[in-house]
């Protein structure tokens, strides 16, 4: 998680690449053309509010939520999925499509610049593509088919669940200092071995290559098909785990780990995605600011990056996440088991 | 003497990230495009201002697209269908960025066979295979 940190360090790439500027040049003009020349439409039970500035209020959301993802080092979808399911009534398929976009499009804006610099592992990724992929696939398969015999009995279950799990996390990022820049391991399986899983990267904090070995790899893959299940299954995607799978049980180089995280989620998470699209799940005009959002925060993130006190924002973070494991506990057993819980 | 040279990169994991790169570059601009098509359709079958409404009032996935003028649950082929509604662009477009992934596991896949990385060629193949699979709707819950 700090890895994802210093790994998002080396996306300065982002101030030579004039194709994202034009791209944030478009989306800008593209809203401004909206809020001044369309007339908008209140919606219902929102006085005051048009549609138009619902896209554009999740558009600055969706920025803000990559630009503290970015700095905190998790992905977007374990912010975004949380708090759209504890404290907004909508429809959880409709949210966990959309987490799962919140999730792999800064992954895959990132994929090129990564790939370019070398510091995401082509084996690795392919190695962890096919758990990731099938448990992916399999969790979002899960989650539609508990939401359609189900009903509302599901939604309760899946925000329980979610409740706990999102504890763990926060937990998690509590006692987060473990991870480590050059991890050392004594022994490498032997799958390890027979894949020839080592490989070298430029580090340019110390100016030198740094050459690494990978570890446990049948213990990687069983942990990555967890983790791809969980993102499939409630929308989080799992850049909260993946980085800890590679960096502490595969020994692999924090930086390395970062780089091939986001860009092992962005493949894993593109198989997850479809059979909320073929149930209708996935709204256009809902994900689109949220996707928008994502690849342009996600490279303002990177810029903030370099100036900030990362350690508040994990801070901040760490106190959502316990916040919004309460609330979403709290209406998990509401659903569930009809008593009221009076939290806001 | 230890070496200062940088290391090569895996041409591979190049192709596989350009292609990627570029394509959600393209998505995002058709999502743009789909967003603005969106707002200024008039007699559209799915309006903007219904589906957000009927997203924030809470009502179901299935509820929304029934009671919509469209009486179906849409999936791939009826967003192919009406691809040049405004709604059925930008899922489209999202889609697009989605899929990107597909050309570029296969085209990373024959940089790997060739260059000696055989088994990862071959996991490549078949994760290509599962992400096309995945759009087709045959498994299903």
């Amino acid at each position: 998680m700090v890895g994802y940190r210093s790994g998002v360090e080396t996306m300065s790439w982002t101030k030579r690449l004039p194709e994202l500027q034009f791209l944030i040049l478009c989306t800008l003009c593209c809203y401004a053309f909206l809020e001044l020349f369309i007339t908008p439409n209140q919606l219902s039970g929102f006085s005051g509010i048009s549609g138009i500035d619902l896209i554009l209020t999740s558009f600055l959301l969706s920025v803000l939520v990559a630009i503290v993802s970015v700095i905190a080092g998790v992905g977007g979808g374990v912010i975004f999925t949380p708090l759209m399911l504890a404290f907004t009534s909508i429809d959880t398929l409709i949210i966990r499509s959309t987490g799962l976009v919140v999730a792999m499009f800064s992954g895959l804006v990132a994929t090129g610049p990564f790939m370019r610099k070398g510091l995401a592992d082509i084996k690795l990724v392919f190695l962890g593509a096919l758990p990731i992929l099938i448990g992916g696939f399999g969790g979002s398969l899960a989650a539609i088919y508990l939401s359609q015999h189900l009903g509302e009995t599901g939604d309760s279950l899946v925000r329980l669940m979610l409740g706990v799990l999102l504890m763990g996390i926060a937990v998690v990022f509590v006692l987060g200092g473990a991870a480590t820049e050059y991890p050392k391991h004594s022994e490498r399986s032997k799958l390890a071995i027979m894949l020839k899983l080592r490989h070298m990267y430029w580090e340019d904090s110390l100016q030198k290559p740094v050459k690494y070995k990978v570890h446990n790899v049948r213990t990687a893959i069983f942990l990555l098909f967890i983790v791809g299940f969980t993102g499939g299954f409630f929308g989080l995607g799992g850049g909260w785990a993946v980085v800890p799978v590679l960096n502490l049980v595969m020994s692999v180089p924090l930086k390395v780990s970062a780089a091939t995280s986001g860009v092992l989620l962005a493949m894993g998470n593109s198989a997850a995605i479809w059979p909320y699209i073929n149930v209708g799940a996935l709204i256009g005009v809902v994900a689109a600011p949220w996707m928008l959002g994502q690849i342009i925060g996600g490279i303002m993130g990177a810029h903030i990056l370099a100036s900030i006190k990362a350690a508040f924002v994990r801070k901040v973070l760490i106190v959502m996440l316990f916040a919004t494991s309460i609330k979403l506990t709290a209406r998990g057993i509401e659903g569930l088991f009809g008593i009221s819980i009076p939290i806001i | 003497m230890p070496s200062t040279r940088k290391p090569p990169v895996p041409v591979s994991g190049i192709v596989y990230g350009e292609i990627i790169y570029w394509g959600t570059c393209l998505s995002a601009l058709l999502v743009l495009f789909g967003t603005i098509k969106s707002f200024l359709e008039t007699n559209s079958a799915v309006s903007v201002n219904y589906l957000l409404d009927a997203v924030l009032s809470g009502k179901s996935v299935e509820t929304i697209w029934l009671s919509s003028k469209l009486q179906q649950v849409p999936n791939t082929s009826i967003y192919l269908a009406t691809w040049t509604s405004g709604e059925s662009l930008t899922v489209i477009g999202i889609a697009m960025g989605v899929l990107t992934v597909i050309p570029a596991i296969f085209l990373s896949a024959i940089y790997l066979w060739r260059s000696n990385n055989h088994i990862f060629a071959i996991v490549a193949l078949i994760s290509g295979l599962l992400t096309m699979v995945a759009p087709s709707g045959l498994i299903s819950p």
